[in-house]
């Protein structure tokens, strides 16, 4: 950041360019779906910076308010659709928490396990895009290898690979076969070794972390004033983690994990290299936490009985409100529902991370260069589903 | 260029300025047909490097075999494609730019000397000429960016110019210490004091830092990851030719290859003994197997040096513009004056280790 300033200065006192407006989006290789940025650039410094959203508007919550409580759960899938299992989940507890019901214990474990290993396919995919953003084609290919393994895992109880409409209010869709969890396990282990290999061909590549460190910093104060969270927060050093602080499922009580914060290894606390670290080690916790969950999970229902006969008829819960949030790969994910009785919700709100994250955009982007602009996009892992819902 | 000449006289009992221009149609002829089979072979091989390394077949339908005729099929593709000039550009400056990007990489294949006798033009200042004629991509280039009226080809163009200008210096300085040792600018001379001392990487200590600077440079001159930046996919679309299509796009994608090429052969001959393995007399073969061995000697060695700057390019990220332009002046710039510092001492005390 400091010699970001510095020639900065430099600039100013040596030559002035005429300003230039660029125009970066919706259709660019590395705006990660429809974002458009309004640039004015110093040649090829970014004096100033404005996100444009709405691209992909597709009005996913009054449609939540004119259909039933269960038709609204694949809406949620779309909304994510890097991570459809953990958006499900936050919808599914929220319907839950609305009706005052609790998940089988047996579907609480499988909630854990799916989450956990959407999360993994979720951040190889902001692990291989951000190596495309920074020029390097073949972590993608690598990551999706992996991806293609959990999506596999995840199309055997769900019949779907990326919009599973698997987690509903009151458990899970379908019950696993025998091997699943095995198989499960069986990843895992293949995973960490691959893991390894990530990391010696792009995480510790000097010429990636001179791309990354000290590029974006996000300070703990300017964290909390924007509202960010997920990664993005804790790199900052941040230690929140709803699954720790807040935790909305019992399973992740009982398991043991770490929350991983940015330290400023390579740069400034809170620089891209740190948020890109934070979803590699995540990787590596859920890792751990599928591991204790596929040992613990219980023999019972995968769904409750009583939600089954309700299913035959829409589902009717009591007028009142409910606000529920999860960690979402990206960050908080949060339902905010008004129910008046009826079969569909009054008022339906969600609070989506993407976002909020995007919001920082605007104040990281003068100052750095085109290229350093790609690399804070892609650090903020957004999906375009959510922003725009 | 002279012997063929001379057999075209002989078969054809042509003579003067007909014999010339007949021996240029045959020379110029002859490279574009080479240049072209040796880009498409070099686009499939790119596409298998990639491929493989990153746990993929590539293509394997087309033609049959590992679809070796992929890249004709892409050839063909975009010679039939519409020929699209955007409405506010410059027409005439958007249709001659790919021209002249081209001509400049061309017009360097006919100082290379191939094998004994398979050279076009056999230059005293071969190296010089090449290097100086491919400097004419750099105006191609930006007239490209300037005539396809969009702001990402200028902001590539820009680039494109400020980094080969900067990247020639040291690849320059780090050609000087080959020179310094065999003393000519001539490449045929490279090759015969090779074959019998040895390659020349082997001479001094500085001789790899030069060959490894001329390298880093070269890439970066072939706007080569990780020095993509004019092109850079991710922050440009595709920088100066984001504008073009069809046949105009394939000739700044063969210039590229081309350039690659050039740089390679200039690799293999000053560092690596160019057409000739050291102390193989191959004066006393007959002239075509000499010839054909010679071919074949430079070019396994030329396509290691394609190979590696694949796979650099699929393995490497992309640098940022400051720190390309820091790298070149600041890391090669200094350590091409060492080394050719180093050398001069070392030719003037006569420690070379090649005798």
């Amino acid at each position: 950041m400091e010699a970001l300033e510095m020639y900065t200065v430099d600039r100013r006192e040596d030559v002035y360019t005429e300003e230039l407006k660029l125009n970066l989006g919706p259709q660019h290789p590395s705006t990660h779906g429809v974002l458009r940025v309004e640039l004015a650039m110093d040649g090829e410094i970014i004096t100033a910076a404005r996100a444009d959203i709405g691209y992909l508007h597709r009005c996913a919550e009054k449609i939540g308010e004119n259909v039933s409580y269960l038709q609204f759960t694949p809406y949620t899938d779309r909304m994510d659709y890097l991570a459809a299992c953990n958006n499900e989940l936050a919808w599914s507890l929220t319907v839950e928490k609305l009706l005052g019901i609790e998940a089988p214990e047996r579907a609480q474990w499988l909630r854990v396990i799916t989450c956990e290993l959407n999360r993994i396919a979720s951040h190889l995919i902001a692990f291989g895009t951000y190596g495309i953003d920074m020029g390097a084609n073949t972590p993608f290919f690598y990551a999706f290898r992996e991806r293609e393994s959990v999506l596999a895992l995840l199309e055997r109880p769900s019949g779907q690979r990326m919009l599973y409409n698997y987690i509903r209010p009151g458990g899970v869709a379908h019950d696993i076969d025998e091997l699943w969890l095995s198989d499960v396990l069986g990843f895992c282990d293949e995973f960490e070794l691959r893991w390894a290999e990530y990391n010696t061909l792009l995480s510790t590549n000097k010429i990636f972390i001179g791309r990354t460190a000290n590029i974006g910093v996000i300070s703990k104060e300017m964290a909390l004033d924007y509202g960010l969270t997920g990664p993005v927060l804790r790199a900052s050093g941040v230690k929140w983690d709803l699954r720790r602080d807040v935790p909305y499922l019992r399973p992740y009580d009982e398991c043991e994990f770490e929350v991983p914060i940015g330290e400023g290894t390579h740069g400034t606390l809170g620089d891209c290299w740190d948020r890109y670290w934070v979803r590699m080690r995540e990787m590596m916790e859920s890792i751990r936490i599928i591991r204790q969950a596929c040992h613990r999970v219980p023999s019972g229902d995968f769904m409750l009985k009583s939600m089954l006969k309700m299913y035959k008829s829409p589902l009717k819960p009591p007028a009142g409100e409910a606000y529920l949030r999860c960690e979402n790969p990206r960050g908080e994910l949060g339902f905010y529902v008004v129910s008046d009785g009826g079969t569909s919700p009054l008022r339906l709100r969600a609070r989506a991370p993407s976002f909020c994250n995007l919001s920082v955009l605007d104040a990281l982007l003068p100052g750095c260069m085109l290229g350093d602009g790609v690399a804070i996009i892609g650090s903020l892992d957004i999906v375009l589903g959510e922003v725009d819902r | 260029m002279e012997s063929l000449m001379i057999q075209i006289e002989e078969l054809l009992g042509t003579s003067g300025a007909l014999t010339l221009s007949i021996a240029y149609s045959v020379c110029i002829g002859s490279l574009l047909g080479f240049i072209t089979v040796y880009a498409m072979f070099a686009i499939w091989m790119e596409r298998k490097v990639a491929a493989h390394m990153q746990q993929r077949y590539g293509p394997m339908e087309v033609g049959g075999w590992h679809g070796w005729a992929q890249s004709i099929a892409d050839a063909l593709k975009l010679l039939f494609k519409e020929d699209l000039i955007p409405r506010d550009g410059n027409k005439f400056l958007f249709w001659i730019a790919p021209a002249i990007v081209f001509c400049g990489v061309f017009a360097g294949f006919i100082a290379i000397p191939f094998a004994v006798g398979v050279q076009i033009v056999d230059i005293d200042l071969g190296i010089f000429f090449i290097i100086s004629i491919a400097s004419i991509e750099v105006v191609g280039v930006i007239m490209a960016g300037w005539a396809s009226n969009s702001k990402y080809s200028l902001f590539g163009a820009v680039r494109e110019a400020a980094q080969v200008v900067s990247y020639e210096v040291p690849a320059a300085i780090a050609l000087l210490v080959p020179i310094l040792v065999v003393g000519s600018f001539r490449l045929g001379d490279f090759n015969a004091w090779q074959e019998t001392h040895g390659w020349l990487i082997f001479q001094s200590p500085f001789m790899p830092i030069a060959a490894l600077i001329f390298f880093i440079a070269s890439l970066a001159g072939a706007k080569r990851a990780p020095f993509d930046l004019p092109e850079a996919e991710s922050e440009l679309v595709s920088g100066f030719h984001t504008e073009y299509s069809g046949m105009r796009f394939s000739f700044f994608f063969l210039e590229e290859y081309a350039s690659m090429f050039v740089a390679s052969v200039l690799m293999a001959t000053l560092f690596f003994g160019g057409f000739t393995l050291p102390f193989l007399d191959v004066s006393s073969w007959a002239p075509p197997l000499a010839m054909s061995f010679g071919i074949l000697i430079l070019l396994v060695k030329t396509f290691a040096f394609i190979f590696v700057q694949m796979w650099l390019r699929w393995t490497l990220p992309r640098l940022r513009v400051d720190q390309v332009m820091a790298m070149g002046y600041k890391f090669l710039l200094p350590w091409g004056f060492v080394s050719v510092i180093g050398a001069a001492l070392f030719e003037a005390k006569g420690w070379g280790f090649l005798a």
